[in-house]
């Protein structure tokens, strides 16, 4: 066996002293938690932080429940609805922020706004747009559609506020990712004859492929956990609610309105290996098209 | 570009982990080693601040080693934060109850006792009753009492030739009002939607029927009497002259009345001082009637408005619980209510105080006595342990009904089979 030397002991404890605030906050806040969420999945909870064992229960009324399994569907709808045409959009943006064209600075700023605004604020402008009887949308479009109760139309409503918030921070992250392109490349293809397009797509697309990708795997989670957003969208007296409840949100609605925390964390177990599952095939997936190469 | 690779993995980890499981926190407080006491005072209502303030104050003017501190905390946050508290044992010093809550509270033990600081001969029994325990012992002190009336846009009744509403009303009335006007004036008439408290409570009761039996352990939406109040207050929205609660989940009545959309609709008097304020513009066009009564009522006189009431409590396990409690008999004192009311803050469950609360109101032109006369047939609001299990499911299966995805009769047993189950334990 190797001997540890002196020198490379000291080495480690100082290392560990170094990581353990951050380490030591992970354990606490997160590690220890999501233990305890496993744990909770599998009792019964009483009032008041009360936990009896209860086995499988929780799982199998889960699965039995058509609530739970349109809460699912419609976290998946979500996703489709929203990660595909966002990222689209935040790279559409950040390529045109990235031209050189007049107040360019202005516009990345403007862009960005959504992010600074507090989600609640977001939520409220939009309800107002589109409110049935007294909305500006409705009535610009001379039309009576009913964006936030009709039970086809209400996640499509969601799915814009939701693009509309997350494009400028989407597209921050690419716009980086596209500046740390060489220009050596671009001026070689301009010298090669090749088109704006085509360097779009033979050089800016492969070259960001790798925050394309971060970006990607960023939107899905956050879409699969989505929760704010649609509570403050459709409140609990909206007939529509089955059709646009998430999974977060029938979790917050089990966990801290009714006080099932048990069933509530079977929730979140499920949407765990949800999430899990999807990323994994997105890792397999990006050999297929993530460049890592320089 | 290797530690992208990494980046995008360790984004995974943290992403995963974050977010989907969260923690709450506590307040601390304590006394002291000098003999100060300082006291943390949890509230919901920001409206009622100063009449809190102005009540510690009178409390602290006579005990000056004692300080207390008015938190407010918004009514959403409210409940997930202080059941943290409990669940750690770091409640706040006094903090409100509300009947919805308190018995998951008081029967759980997370509540000290306080039937020895309670003048029980100045309160009236629906206001004990919405401070007491399942066992029937008093584990707050009542602070204030509520009623719910039939706000009414004046403008509109004049429009359609229509007398305002009074004592003499019945639901038909109330029907035959709202059609007028919307006839006459193309605005909506009453507007019923879809709130208990509010709406349909009111209804059922008026109507001999009942949403919880005697002893608390069963439904009635069954009973006949609950039914047909159930059917008529549903089927309001089915009538022209009442949005749809497409139009509801939009469109507050509260909102609809005050922008002049609709003529009619229930309200608690504890709104109509902010509502005073916020729409200065719509001051002297609407006033307040009692509810309108049964016509036919299968058991009473076809009189009921449900009647709420918050009250003051401190937890068991609290590390000063003589000096609180001594606090909590001075807010339940003839002259902490009376604080409490000249505030304007809420109708004071002290009996004989309820006129404290009108001074307020003089400077408007609005009948705020009909919230206390309706106290004479006054309910108590629904209530038992299992309310905050049962509530929103209840409320889900309603939504469905006036969705129409489900039947008014399959949606009734399905409500009673809800509070059934959750009331059984």
């Amino acid at each position: 066996m190797k001997k540890t030397s002196k020198l490379a002991l000291d080495g480690y404890v100082w290392g560990y002293l170094m990581v353990a605030p951050t380490i030591i906050g992970l354990i606490v806040l997160n590690i220890v938690p999501f233990f305890q969420t496993i744990y909770m999945s599998f009792s019964k909870s009483k009032a008041f932080g009360a936990y009896q064992f209860c086995g499988l229960e929780n799982y199998i009324e889960m699965f039995k429940s058509p609530e739970f399994w349109k809460a699912t569907w419609n976290s998946i709808y979500f996703c489709i609805l929203t990660v595909p045409i966002g990222v689209f959009l935040a790279l559409l943006v950040a390529v045109l922020l990235n031209a050189k064209i007049k107040g360019k600075t202005a516009f990345r700023a403007i862009y960005f706004l959504p992010m600074v605004v507090a989600p609640a604020a977001v939520a409220m402008v939009w309800k107002w747009i589109f409110n049935t009887e007294y909305g500006i949308l409705n009535s610009l479009l001379g039309k009576n559609i009913r964006w936030l109760t009709d039970p086809k139309i209400v996640l499509i409503t969601c799915a814009i506020v939701a693009i509309w918030s997350a494009i400028g921070y989407d597209a921050v992250l690419l716009l980086s990712g596209i500046q740390n392109i060489s220009r050596t490349l671009y001026e070689a293809a301009d010298l090669d004859g090749a088109s704006k397009v085509q360097q779009f797509f033979h050089i800016t697309l492969p070259m960001v492929s790798p925050t394309l990708f971060v970006v990607l795997i960023m939107r899905l989670m956050s879409s699969l956990k989505v929760y704010d957003l649609i509570y403050m969208m459709v409140e609990q007296s909206n007939p529509a609610l089955t059709s646009a409840q998430s999974l977060m949100y029938l979790f917050y609605r089990e966990s801290f309105v009714a006080g099932n925390k048990g069933y509530a964390s079977a929730i979140v177990i499920w949407t765990v290996l949800l999430i899990g599952i999807v990323t994994v095939f997105q890792f397999i997936g990006q050999k297929k098209w993530v460049n890592y190469e320089v | 570009m290797k530690n992208m690779k990494r980046m995008a993995a360790g984004l995974l980890a943290a992403g995963m982990a974050a977010g989907l499981v969260g923690c709450g926190g506590g307040n601390q407080s304590g006394a002291a080693a000098d003999g100060n006491v300082n006291l943390t005072f949890q509230i919901w209502d920001v409206a009622q601040r100063d009449g809190m303030q102005a009540m510690c104050d009178a409390y602290t003017a006579q005990h000056p080693n004692v300080k207390i501190e008015v938190q407010v905390t918004s009514w959403n946050e409210y409940w997930t934060k202080l059941e943290a508290a409990a669940t750690s044992g770091q409640m706040p010093d006094i903090f409100w109850m509300h009947t919805n809550e308190l018995l998951k509270y008081a029967d759980n033990g997370m509540l000290a006792d306080c039937s020895d600081i309670v003048d029980t001969s100045k309160f009236s029994e629906v206001s004990l009753s919405n401070a007491s325990g399942s066992d029937g012992t008093l584990y707050a002190v009542p602070k204030d009492k509520d009623t719910v009336g039939l706000v009414y846009n004046k403008e509109m009744f004049d429009a359609a030739g229509v007398s305002y509403p009074d004592e003499s009303w019945t639901w038909d009335d109330l029907t035959d009002a709202s059609q007028k006007i919307y006839d006459a004036t193309g605005k909506y008439g009453y507007m019923a939607y879809g709130d208990d408290q509010l709406g349909y409570w009111n209804f059922v009761y008026q109507n001999g029927g009942y949403i919880l039996n005697e002893d608390k352990t069963q439904a009635g939406f069954t009973q006949p009497a609950t039914a047909e109040a159930m059917k008529f207050y549903i089927g309001l929205q089915q009538y022209d002259w009442c949005p749809d609660q497409n139009y509801f989940a939009e469109t507050a009545p509260g909102t609809a009345f005050f922008s002049e959309k609709g003529a009619m609709f229930f309200e608690g008097d504890w709104n109509i001082l902010a509502e005073l304020q916020n729409y200065p513009e719509m001051q002297g066009k609407w006033d307040v009637a009692v509810l309108p009564k049964a016509p036919n009522p299968v058991n009473g006189d076809g009189r009921a408005t449900i009647s709420n009431g918050l009250s003051y409590a401190t937890a068991a396990n609290n590390k000063n619980l003589d000096t609180v409690k001594d606090v909590l008999k001075f807010f339940g004192s003839e002259e902490g209510q009376r604080i409490q009311g000249e505030s304007g803050a809420a109708i004071p469950a002290y009996i004989g105080l309820e006129e404290t609360f009108l001074g307020v109101f003089e400077e408007y032109d609005i009948n705020m006595q009909v919230f206390l006369d309706m106290f004479d047939y006054s309910i108590q609001s629904v209530n038992n342990a299992s309310r905050p299990e049962w509530k929103s499911k209840v409320s889900d299966e309603l939504l469905k009904i006036y969705a129409g995805t489900v039947d008014i009769d399959t949606g009734l047993q399905n409500m009673q089979n809800i509070v059934d189950a959750a009331s059984a334990g």
